[in-house]
């Protein structure tokens, strides 16, 4: 009786892990969206194999000959799930000197060497921080990292050792639930948008809060863009806000159709700032006024990017757009071209050179922003 | 035919969960409570429908054991004979399975709409927006924070304490509901189901983002004061034995 008793409680145990883990409707696994980086004619970006390749922009091969994974445990274990899983890369990797800064989903920053793709440090060495979501931003010898724990850490780029060490505790205080969005870094302040509708300014030297903090009445769903004294950041109420630094109320606001999920572009004093609903707003960034807009017709999850004087648009069906901004403001709104990419584009994007490198799905793309075509396509999914 | 489901049943479980966190204080707990609760209400013609149908063969019980007792060895005849029983007493013996059949899209709806609004990845959050309305209610909710009393709603619960309140309460659910049997056999199966539900749940809650459980631990609560109201009383769950009296007790 006690063997059969032990034999259904081990059925129980094995059918309802299978169950877990199998069971449709939880969503859409945390699979990354790392965008591009470009520097001395190679291409970075993160993979969904949980890798960051590095591309040679000219002949299409890979630099490394072994890229460096980035694994975690994976939680199906019993069932459908394998033991190990890649590691989702949300962050768009940053190049600065002779390294890759790549920070991952399950909690650690990496510097790679930008030359063979070897790791030279992880924070932590052990155990993990929040997920890193919001891409790091380096400044001053210090990479600055924003984290689902709702902290934020700065390290020293050189080492991994972290920066704020001479305070109680090595890292800022907690700040929100989560923080997926970037920090921004201006005159020795961090500045921080998070999800509960907080603006906060803190001390690149030590971490330490500042005097100055505003709270809106929305969560804030993009990462703050900082141009002269304001600060612009899109919101989940369908807001785009204006903010002086320092002032206790927001100057204006903006309102889209849905969330401004990206990142705003400000540039020669209008904001180029894209919607959920697909479409592109012109705004005036001193009144807050629209000045035109253009319809995408798909969710815009990337921000807008310029090169000379072309303004970059991708939409979320991978439709890009390219629009002259040395045209009058009312043909501003009329794209040059558009190139049609088969796949999502959800990820931040780089131009070089005429070149547009933009991550779509598993796929990378070289567009030509001035002849309006791809100049190369390749998968970046792993050979089986 | 997804894009109806959508449309016809998870968004608007989806927006009125959002409404309701931005509602009751920005507490999503509250608000999975709440419509949980709401979605009891509404679908109580059903729940009472079904709840007296169960009733009604708790009442039959005594003489489907004598029936048993009788007829125990020809199966045929005691078919036969029960048949009769269910038709003299106007009882349909799968009366209580359809109205759970017609809610369990609902259950459905509401377990997507709390992984939904809960949003545990970049993705998920990303693709909320799709299925949000321009309410300014809804919008002003977005994000909503997953912290609810001890719990992170959108992780399994630490101390184990939802998952006993979710095995316990479903136990004591179908033990008041379940009726005893003259078969040592079926006897037997039917203790092993009562037992294996609550612990398959219980184990659930372990692996289930936290806010899920408290959708079953609250439903589970309410079906037994609904059950409790209707049958009035508790049921089988006060018989130890099945031999010792057929009749529930209230």
């Amino acid at each position: 009786m006690k063997r059969i008793k032990i034999s259904f409680l081990i059925v129980v145990v094995l059918l309802t892990s299978l169950m877990a883990s199998c069971i449709p409707g939880q969503g859409q696994p945390a699979s990354g969206w790392s965008g591009t980086a470009f520097r001395d004619g190679v291409i970075y970006v993160g993979t969904g194999d949980g890798t960051v390749v590095a591309i040679n922009a000219t002949s299409r091969e890979e630099q490394w000959p072994n890229p460096y994974s980035f694994a975690t445990e994976g939680s199906g274990g019993l069932a459908c799930g394998p033991a190990i899983v890649a590691d989702a890369i949300y962050a768009t990797p940053i190049v600065d000197g002779g390294s890759v800064y790549v920070g991952t989903y399950s909690g650690r920053m990496y510097a790679l060497s930008t030359a063979t793709g070897a790791r030279r440090w992880s924070y932590p060495e052990d155990g993990n921080i929040g997920a890193v979501v919001g891409s790091p931003v380096v400044a001053d010898e210090t990479i600055y990292i924003s984290t689902s724990d709702g902290m934020v850490y700065a390290l020293y780029i050189g080492n991994g050792d972290v920066r704020w060490q001479d305070r109680l505790e090595w890292k800022s205080e907690p700040l929100a639930d989560k923080l997926w969005t970037s920090p921004t870094v201006m005159d020795d302040t961090l500045y921080v948008s998070t999800f509960d509708g907080h603006i906060y300014a803190l001390s690149a030297e030590n971490g330490g809060m500042l005097d100055w903090t505003l709270q809106l009445e929305a969560g804030l769903a993009s990462s703050p863009v900082i141009y002269g004294d304001t600060i612009y950041v899109g919101s989940f109420d369908n807001n785009l806000y204006a903010i002086e630094i320092g002032a206790n109320e927001h100057r204006w606001r903006f309102q889209g159709g849905k969330w401004f999920w990206a990142a705003p572009l400000v540039h020669d004093g209008i904001v180029y700032a894209g919607s959920l609903d697909g479409r592109l707003y012109l705004i005036d960034s001193e009144t807050g006024d629209k000045l035109g807009e253009f319809d995408a017709g798909s969710p815009i999850v990337a921000s807008p990017v310029i090169m000379d004087d072309l303004l970059i648009v991708a939409d979320e069906s991978g439709d890009v757009y390219v629009f002259d901004l040395s045209y009058a403001l009312q043909d501003r709104t009329v794209p040059l071209m558009r190139v049609q990419l088969d796949a999502k584009v959800e990820s931040t994007f780089c131009v070089s050179e005429g070149l547009a490198y933009i991550r779509a799905e598993d796929k990378l793309y070289a567009v030509d922003v001035e002849k309006g075509w791809v100049t190369w396509e390749l998968s970046l999914a792993a050979e089986e | 035919m997804l894009e109806i489901w959508y449309l016809i049943i998870l968004n608007p479980i989806l927006n009125v969960l959002v409404a309701l966190s931005h509602i009751l204080a920005g507490e999503f707990g509250l608000a999975i409570i709440a419509l949980t609760v709401i979605v009891r209400f509404a679908s109580w013609p059903l729940n009472k429908r079904q709840l007296k149908s169960t009733k009604a063969l708790q009442d039959l019980q005594p003489k489907m054991q004598e029936l048993q007792k009788k007829h125990g060895k020809n199966q045929q005849k005691l078919q036969q004979e029960m048949m009769k029983l269910y038709k003299e007493a106007g009882v349909n013996p799968l009366g209580c399975l359809w109205p759970m059949l017609v809610q369990f899209p609902i259950w459905i709806a509401l377990y997507q709409s709390i992984m939904r609004a809960l949003a545990t990845t970049p993705e998920n959050l990303l693709a909320l927006h799709r299925h949000l309305y321009s309410w300014e209610v809804v919008r002003n909710a977005i994000p909503l924070s997953s912290r609810f009393l001890w719990l992170d709603l959108g992780s399994p619960d630490p101390y184990f304490i939802l998952a006993i309140i979710v095995g316990g309460t479903m136990w004591v659910q179908q033990k008041m509901t379940q009726a005893p049997s003259a078969d040592p056999r079926q006897q037997s199966t039917a203790r092993m189901m009562t037992l294996m539900m609550p612990l398959m749940f219980g184990m659930l809650t372990l692996m289930f983002p936290s806010g899920l459980a408290l959708f079953w631990a609250v439903s589970n609560i309410i079906g037994i004061i609904t059950q409790y109201l209707v049958t009035g009383g508790w049921g089988y769950l006060k018989i130890s034995s099945p031999f010792q009296s057929a009749a529930p007790k209230g």
